[in-house]
């Protein structure tokens, strides 16, 4: 199988180790990435609050260039995805634009999304070399690919799903918490780290109430906020947390045994090599 | 009744649709008035959401409690027919003659003979969520919707085949033998298996497993072990005893074969109870069982276990004599067989057909497995070479292992996905040392070097197996091949019939090959009286379609012998059920423990070992009920009157109607859809309806509001409101009218129930419009403790440890707040049933957008097709009062369209004349029920039978199985007759649903019906006392005894009847007024108007636009024209009523002329009370002082009639609530909202720059109305939010007025400048309400609207019979609803009218006139108004039309002169002295 892949900059830059993790999982599981010829920026960070028509031309350029194949568009970067969704829902009401059609019609497909197909479920249950079992995963979904539901078209916005089926298909113990969707403070990462301190913080409080060991990611910004900004709030809220916030493919490799993994653990602020050695596993 | 239709004679009888509070009170309004009744259920039980609730507001009265008496009214009624499980399919023809098409569903349960004992409740496994019980707790596939269901009989439910029985080829009963052996019933469960599967213990061992392909566990994790269980089955139960076996039926049947297929038609013969003989040529019986699968598979002491259990069935099997060589055909048939089977399988091996095959080291697997069988050595040297991909080429390859053959390859065509072998096989065979070459296709064999044996084969790549067309047929790359070593070539490629029984067969057709061609239906060969099936029909096939052949054969030459049609009804499938799976929690399948390699490939025991007991439990656990019952059967084995038919199909019904009903209730919103609150996944947020079975007494906690999280009880507990209301997100913009008040009164309860809860609302608006609503939300807020918060929840968090909840709201003021709870209940709004849209479909009528049923303002309960009426909350949301004025009302307009055909379709019971027994001693019979084995389990009912007969006066005593049941009943009605018997005592149930029944065997034995007398041993003996059953049978003999002593002083009781007067009177000529006594007029009844003023029209005539834009000045003109000229009214102007006498039926009424005096006197069998109200006459906010201070009516006035007036007013302010909601006039005038609403919008499409501003407290714009609220605020009317202690102040300014009022969200005062003020002025009774009530004696509540009779139930009636009532008299309303309730008052006026005659009960008080003292005591305590002092003899005087039997004269009465008919001192003096 081919996709399509838009990495975008997080993944080329502060999130190589996802961008690494996707690759080698995906190879795994006979699934070819073809990276996206020319791509450019998604419009994320500011020009959808400074240029609204910037934010609508930039993704819509990536997807003019995604729609020359037939392929699917894997987009793992949250904020990628939400804008490129975002730039086809918005092109839908403009049915005049000569692009509209040709935009629209480019399969934009997030990482979970990919890993719930039918057939890449079962090829991962035949991967599995490693079951996860006893492993207190927190899935944490933040906010960006499921909301506005209208455009993300999640089938659960409120309580998105995708991940905690893929743990539990890894033989992962999925905690329950209510905090799958609540805000990390990521738009504000530079400009107000206390918001950033007191979002996340009460992330790790809730993560830890209900049991969980580490937490599971799937968006980039969402990592680095709460993997950089972890030792801050333990210090400010003098407590301990010492929990591991790992994207979903990197379990996944543990799980499918890759010994790839070993090279990139180091990028993590917060090590996820002693819990997932204290399993028994290979990391 | 096609004759009626031709010739257009209306058909006197209705279809309800919807059987719930409204249904049955439309079915009861129109059976008691003289229609036939069909009450079309879709549900197994009628009550419908009523009988759910706990308690209802605002009285707290339990719902049940006043639900039931209505059920047991309905079930009994003899003009109604109660079809439940049922739907309408179709509705052809047109008003007055309908023809209706019902679909009905079957039970699976014969009505008739079923009496509800319960056995089947506790034998059946299978438990799914009680949906009466909102899933909180479990309840059987055989159930009873809930423990008062009417009709009181047991109902399964069918999702459909579940999908591993529909895929078993045998169509074993999968889910019920998982369902049994989850309960531990193994033999039972194995003994099911029987009854489809000839082989249980082989098919544990080998079967393919059709079913876990299909099994619907695999969508959420893996496939149940089902073929395991049944493995594990077999080990259990080892020496069962045969099935049930029919009589010998003396017929011979040969089977030609004992494979699979030939045991299996043999012992499907053998159980019908036919003589079967089993041929078979090998040794031993098993065929490819036996000589074909390896022992390690298929230990052959298991083959033996099953055959021996098909000989002790009583099939013969003659072995080693075989087709062509020992007998033929022909042969059997002269030897008596009627019938023969040929199951003589495929035992020869295919052939390649290349080069060398015929080399001596070349063999065929089969042969090789069959020698092995029999115990034969085979030398096979080191290296074996296996060539095939399927099961018999690993079976081989395996076999080989175990002899000990340094290598085995195999070699097939298929790559490895493709490999006809099951996966689990190769695999362990892989690892038992089997090396598998894939895609290999040999092309020669290479014979040994000397000419012995052989020494390898070579291959060709193989590239494709199958062609375009999906058949095999392969193509190979020449220029790639290999060649292989081998001491032995084992060919395992196939199977053919054994050429050698070609001449045998004779002339029976034959298809590929040398395979008998069969019927795949029928499994008739081309030969009468010849069958075949398995291998030899089909080709090398499972076992387990063999035995299903095998099966499906023997029901053929069943059939055959017994000269049935062979195809009849064998083709039609059921439907295959499809669970949900959503939210299941994921289980792993449990796997069978398999022995090392390194030691199970030296022998040939058994590879893996079988599942224990918690294996079983484990998997047996996953399984997900998919076809609801499980057809297990064990109802049908524990039933007594044989009343379970598991067959029943579909039947479609037609049914000839004049008009229909539609009433089919609702569903509560999914609170799913709002996710933000977390329904269905954080444990302790519940529904409003879940909340009200935790309340309920018969609820799945008794009563006790418990956490589901942890069965803790929770304190602080929040309600959310507008869930699923009022909100455009989820496409459901309108309120559904009722939630403020049933959380207000969950909220009242829960704390009734546990001092310690704290409730708390979020709400947007509390509407608490309805009667006495505003004084139960006043009480909750400040005396219950209620906190009431004005917010809007946005999310739920649970909060992990303590599984309470976080809940975030935004209060008034625009802050952000969190508050933890224990509990969350989401108040869910109300929505069409989901059948609604289906049902309106069929029937051909409009919905609005949100699927409730059209209707216009001005036209309530009518539909746009005539003749079809709708009510209840199908027409908008709202309360039970109003569901039932509604449904009445639907009631008058059927009786108005077939008031011609009344009493043409009604049933009477006739009864033989009765004996007169005053005379006689007692002589009574005592028959004591078994209920089943629900009572008889716990009381010796043979030892009480034989006690009662001990008794005084007792002449016969006896016990029945069911004493209710119609044969039973006749007996009794007979033994009565027989032995003289003048009172009856049964010893049974409850009199609450029985006492009817067993009154009438009394009129049908002769004797009066008063003669009966009731024990309950059941609800008060068995059941109480389950585990005692001496004490429990001592109990019976007192309560019987103390029945028995009472029943001999039972005196017959005479009811007498007396004429009704056919005349309807109504009083108040307003919209409600007319609206009745047309109703009444075109019902085909007299009908009297009486109204005070000199015009007809009342408090509409103020009014001139409806909220919908309709005119209601041409609406009342119209009313107004219409009963005037109507030939049956009679109509009197400037008249009221001076003075009221009689009762139902029969009263007086004297009628005074305003102008001239003149008194009249009138006679009537019922009143409609319709007086009205009228508008509050502000004294507040300058009303009075300042002309710009108008009133709703004046400004509704002066902006159609003079808007000249309207000129230059650009700013109006309206202030909400004046006169109403105060403490001296605690409650809502309900139209208030509405008609400001209206006004504004009126002002705004009149001049949009007019600035309107509404100042309320709460705006109630319940149901429909909200729509308008919101296009009101898009239109740009300002609404501003007021407090009941911080008034708006209107001041003069200059010329004008200022308006000064808090603003909430500003939180600081506003000034508004205001060229008019409108005071929407509270609603009030009519000023002459007081006075007509004391002459009716009809009761008003505090603030001087009339009382009816039950505020929940009874809303169209007064306590006293024959009085109804109606409109503003009863309280505030629009016009639509006005409109309702007076039809209703009709169809309840129809009711008395429609009768010839009353009959008058038998249990009336009656006055001694000599004892009485005249004390007045009677007259002052009687609820209903009935005692009064006979001026002729100044004696209390109690007319028996008017007593309801309640008896309190009677306890109360000083001199005892007062004494309850039926219920005398006497008689219960002599229950005590007996006990």
């Amino acid at each position: 199988m081919d996709l399509n892949y838009y990495p975008g900059c997080s993944l080329h830059g502060t999130a190589h180790d996802y961008h690494v993790g996707i690759l080698t999982v995906f190879r795994g599981l006979g699934v070819n990435l073809v990276e996206l010829d020319d791509w450019n920026c998604c419009g994320a960070s500011s020009a959808h609050v400074m240029h609204p028509e910037a934010s609508r031309e930039l993704p819509a350029r990536n997807l003019l260039i995604a729609s020359r194949s037939e392929r699917p568009l894997l987009t793992p970067c949250a904020a990628c995805f939400h804008r490129l969704r975002l730039c086809q829902s918005l092109f839908k009401k403009k049915p005049e634009d000569h692009r509209a059609s040709v935009i629209t019609k480019v399969e934009v497909i997030h990482i979970n999304e990919m890993l719930m197909k039918e057939e890449v479920r079962k090829k991962i249950q035949e991967k599995i070399k490693v079951r996860l079992a006893g492993l207190k995963t927190v899935p944490y979904y933040g906010c960006l690919t499921v909301r506005p539901p209208q455009a993300m078209n999640n089938p659960h916005p409120e309580d998105p799903r995708e991940m905690d089926s893929i743990l539990n298909l890894l033989g992962a113990d999925v905690v329950n918490w209510s905090y799958k969707t609540d805000c990390c403070g990521g738009n504000l990462a530079m400009t107000r780290p206390d918001i950033v301190r007191k979002l996340s913080g009460d992330l790790f409080e809730a993560a830890r109430e209900a049991g969980g060991e580490v937490i599971v990611t799937d968006c980039p910004m969402c990592q680095a906020n709460l993997d950089t900004r972890q030792k801050e709030i333990e210090r400010e809220r003098k407590t301990s947390f010492q929990m591991p916030v790992v994207y979903i493919t990197e379990l996944l490799a543990v799980a499918m045994g890759l010994p790839e993994t070993r090279s990139w653990w180091r990028k993590h602020i917060v090590d996820p090599v002693p819990l997932l050695r204290s399993k028994g596993w290979a990391a | 009744m096609n004759e009626n239709v031709e010739h257009k004679q209306k058909i006197g009888a209705v279809l309800v649709a919807g059987a719930g509070i409204g249904g049955m009170q439309a079915a009861l309004d129109l059976a008691n008035a003289g229609f036939g009744v069909y009450l079309v259920e879709e549900k197994s039980a009628i009550g419908g959401r009523m009988a759910q609730l706990d308690k209802t507001f605002p009285t707290n009265d339990c719902s049940m409690c006043t639900i039931s008496p209505r059920l047991v009214d309905v079930d009994k009624h003899p003009n109604v027919q109660i079809l439940t499980n049922s739907e309408i399919v179709g509705i052809d023809g047109e008003a007055g003659h309908f023809r209706a098409r019902i679909l009905k569903h079957p039970r699976y349960v014969d009505m008739e003979k079923c009496n509800a004992c319960g056995d089947c409740f506790e034998v059946c496994p299978v438990e799914v969520p009680n949906e009466f019980d909102e899933g909180l707790r479990p309840r059987k596939a055989i159930h009873k919707l809930y423990p008062q269901a009417i009709p009181n009989k047991a109902v399964i439910e069918k999702a459909g085949v579940s999908p591993c029985k529909a895929a078993c080829p045998a169509h074993i009963h999968v889910q019920g033998y998982l369902a049994l052996s989850r309960k531990g019933k193994y033999k039972e469960a194995l003994n099911l298996i029987r009854k489809d599967c000839a082989l249980p213990s082989v098919c544990g061992r080998v079967c393919v497993r059709f079913c876990e392909e299909k099994c619907t566990r695999a969508q959420v994790d893996q496939a149940i072990a089902i073929n395991d269980v049944k493995w594990f089955l077999s080990e259990q139960v080892v020496d069962s005893e045969p099935l049930e076996i029919g009589p010998a039926k003396n017929r011979k049947i040969a089977v030609v074969g004992a494979g699979p297929a030939g045991l299996s038609c043999g012992y499907f013969l053998a159980l019908q109870g036919y003589d079967v003989t089993i041929f078979e040529k090998d040794a031993e019986p098993g065929g490819v069982l036996r000589y074909g699968i390896p022992e390690y598979r298929l230990p052959k002491a298991i083959l033996k276990r099953d055959i021996d259990y098909i000989r002790r069935c009583g099939v013969e099997i003659r072995c080693s004599t075989a087709l062509g060589k020992d007998w033929t055909l022909q042969g059997l048939r002269e030897q008596g067989h009627e019938a023969i089977f040929l199951g003589v399988g495929c035992s020869d091996g295919a052939k390649l057909g290349i080069l060398s095959e015929d080399t001596p080291g070349v063999i065929q697997g089969v042969d090789f497995l069959r020698e092995t069988a029999q115990g034969e050595i085979i030398e096979l040297g080191k290296t074996v070479l296996v060539i095939g991909g399927g099961n018999v080429a690993v079976d081989v390859a395996r076999t080989a292992v175990r002899l000990g053959v340094e290598a085995v390859h195999m070699v097939c065509l298929e790559d490895r996905d493709e490999m006809p072998a099951h996966v689990e096989e190769i695999r362990e065979a892989e690892t038992e040392g089997v090396i598998v070459h894939n895609c290999w296709g040999p092309f020669e064999f290479v014979p040994g070097e000397s000419g012995v044996g052989v020494k390898g084969a070579c291959f060709n790549k193989c590239v494709c197996v199958f062609d375009d067309d999906g058949r095999f047929n392969p193509s190979f790359d020449d220029q790639c091949s290999m060649g292989m070593e081998a001491d032995t070539v084992i060919l395992a490629i196939g199977q053919r019939v054994d050429p050698e029984l070609a001449g045998p067969l004779g002339t029976i057709e034959r298809i590929r090959g040398n395979s008998i061609s069969v019927d795949p239906i029928t499994y008739a060969t081309s030969e009468v009286g010849i069958f075949a099936a398995g291998d030899v029909a089909t080709g090398p096939r499972t076992v387990i379609q063999a035995l299903a052949a095998g099966k499906e054969a023997a029901e053929s030459i069943r059939r055959f012998l017994e000269g049935e049609d062979l195809r009849e009804g064998r083709e039609t499938q059921r439907q295959v059920a499809d669970p949900d799976v959503e939210g299941v929690v994921p289980a792993l399948r449990r796997v069978k423990k398999e022995v090392p390699a390194e030691q199970r490939k030296r022998n040939f025991q058994e590879t893996v070992v079988g599942f224990d007991e918690d294996a079983v439990k484990a998997e047996t656990e996953r399984c997900l009920n998919c076809g609801v019952c499980s057809e297990c059967l064990e109802c049908v084995r524990v039933c007594q009157p044989k009343a379970i038919c598991h067959d029943e199909l579909p039947e479609e019904i037609t049914l000839d109607v004049g008009s229909v009903i539609l009433i089919p209730g609702f569903d509560t919103f999914q609170a799913k859809i709002k996710s933000e609150y977390g329904y269905g996944r954080i444990a302790n947020v519940l529904t409003s309806m879940e909340f009200e079975r935790l309340l309920s007494a018969s609820g799945p906690t008794e009563g006790e509001v418990l956490r589901p999280s942890d069965g803790g009880h929770p304190e602080k507990i929040a309600w959310i409101q507008c869930v699923g209301s009022r909100d455009v997100t989820c496409n459901r913009d309108y309120c559904s009218s009722v939630c403020c008040m049933y959380a207000t009164k969950e909220a009242i309860i829960a704390r009734e129930h546990d001092s310690r809860v704290q409730p708390t609302i979020f709400y947007n608006d509390i509407r608490a419009f309805g009667k006495g609503f505003e004084f139960y939300y006043e009480n909750a807020s400040t005396n219950v403790g209620v906190r009431y918060l004005r917010g809007i929840v946005s999310t739920i968090k649970e909060e992990q440890r303590t599984k309470n909840l976080l809940v975030s709201f935004r209060g008034e003021d625009g802050t952000m707040t969190s508050e933890s709870f224990d509990m969350v209940v989401l108040s869910v709004g109300l929505e069409p049933s989901q059948s609604a849209r289906k049902l309106a479909d069929r029937c051909g009528i409009d919905l609005n957008r949100f699927g409730f049923a059209e209707t216009k303002e001005f036209t309530p309960n009518q539909t746009g097709r005539a003749g079809i009426f709708v009510a209840g909350v199908f027409e908008a949301p709202m309360d039970i009062p109003e569901s039932l004025m509604g449904a009445a009302s639907a009631a008058a307009l059927s009786g108005e369209l077939l008031s011609e055909a009344r009493n043409t379709l009604v049933r009477g019971n006739a009864f033989a004349e009765e004996r007169d027994v005053s005379g006689e001693d007692p002589r009574i019979g005592v028959f004591v029920c078994h209920c089943g084995s629900n009572i008889a389990r716990i009381v010796n009912v043979r030892e009480v039978a034989e006690y009662a007969m001990t008794l005084p006066n007792v002449v016969h005593g006896e016990h029945n199985l069911f004493t209710c049941s119609t044969d039973t009943t006749v007996a009794i009605a007979d033994k009565i007759r027989e032995k003289g018997i003048n009172r009856l005592v049964v010893a049974s149930c409850s009199p609450r649903t029985h006492e009817p029944l067993f009154r009438d065997v009394c009129r049908e034995a002769g004797i009066n019906k008063y003669l009966f007398e009731m024990a309950n041993i059941r609800d008060q003996c068995s059941w109480v006392h389950q585990k005692e059953p001496e004490p429990a049978t001592e109990k019976a003999k007192d309560l019987i005894r103390m029945a028995v002593s009472r029943a001999a002083r039972l005196e017959q009781i005479r009811e007498h009847s007396f004429p009704v007067v056919p005349r309807g009177l109504v009083i108040g000529g307003g919209i409600g007024g007319m609206t009745a006594v047309l109703s009444l007029a075109d019902q085909g009844f007299e009908a009297v108007l009486i109204e005070r003023e000199a015009r007809l029209g009342g408090a509409a005539l103020n009014l001139r636009r409806s909220l919908t834009g309709l005119d209601v000045s041409a609406f009342v003109e119209g009313l107004r024209n219409r009963v005037i000229s109507h030939p049956r009214i009679k109509v009197l102007m400037d008249s009221e009523i001076k003075d009221h006498s009689g009762h139902v039926g029969r009263f007086s009424v004297k009628v005074r002329n305003r102008h001239s005096g003149e008194e009249s006197g009138l006679e009537v069998g019922a009143v409609i009370v319709a007086t009205g109200g009228q508008e509050y006459e502000p004294t507040e906010y300058l009303r009075g002082r300042s002309d710009k201070v108008w009133t709703q009516t004046e400004l509704e006035r002066y902006l159609y009639d003079e808007p000249g007036r309207m000129e230059l007013v650009k700013n109006v302010v309206m202030i909400q609530c004046v006169g109403s909601r105060e403490p001296e006039n605690l409650y809502c005038s309900r139209v208030c909202c509405g008609t400001a609403i209206k006004n504004a919008l009126a002002l705004k499409e009149r001049d949009a720059s007019i600035n309107v501003y509404v100042l309320f407290r709460d705006m109630r714009t319940y149901g429909f109305k909200e729509l308008h609220y919101r296009k009101a605020r898009e239109a740009g009317v300002i609404f501003l939010r007021y407090d009941r202690e911080l008034k708006p102040v209107v001041e003069e300014v200059g010329v004008g007025l200022r308006v000064t009022v808090f603003d909430q969200i500003l939180r600081g005062e506003v000034a508004l400048p205001a060229d008019r003020v409108v005071l929407s002025a509270a609603i009030r009774p009519h000023s002459e309400t007081e006075a007509l009530g004391a002459i009716m004696k009809i009761p008003r509540n505090d603030v001087g609207f009339f009382m009816e009779a039950h505020m929940k139930l009874r809303p169209l009636d007064f306590a006293s019979e024959g009085i109804y009532l109606c409109g503003l008299a009863h309280g505030p309303k629009y016009i639509p609803e006005t409109l309702a309730q007076a039809r209703g008052a009709a169809a309840r006026a129809a009711t008395v009218l429609s009768k010839d005659v009353l009959q008058v009960s038998g249990e009336v008080s009656v006055v001694d006139p000599e004892l009485c003292a005249s004390c007045l005591t009677c007259v002052r305590v009687c609820p209903y108004n009935v005692p009064e002092i006979d001026p002729a003899t100044n004696r209390a005087y109690i007319e028996p039309a008017s007593c309801q039997g309640c008896g309190i004269c009677a306890s109360v009465c000083p001199r005892k002169a007062i004494k309850l008919q039926h219920h005398t001192d006497d008689q219960l003096l002599a229950k005590l002295e007996a006990l």
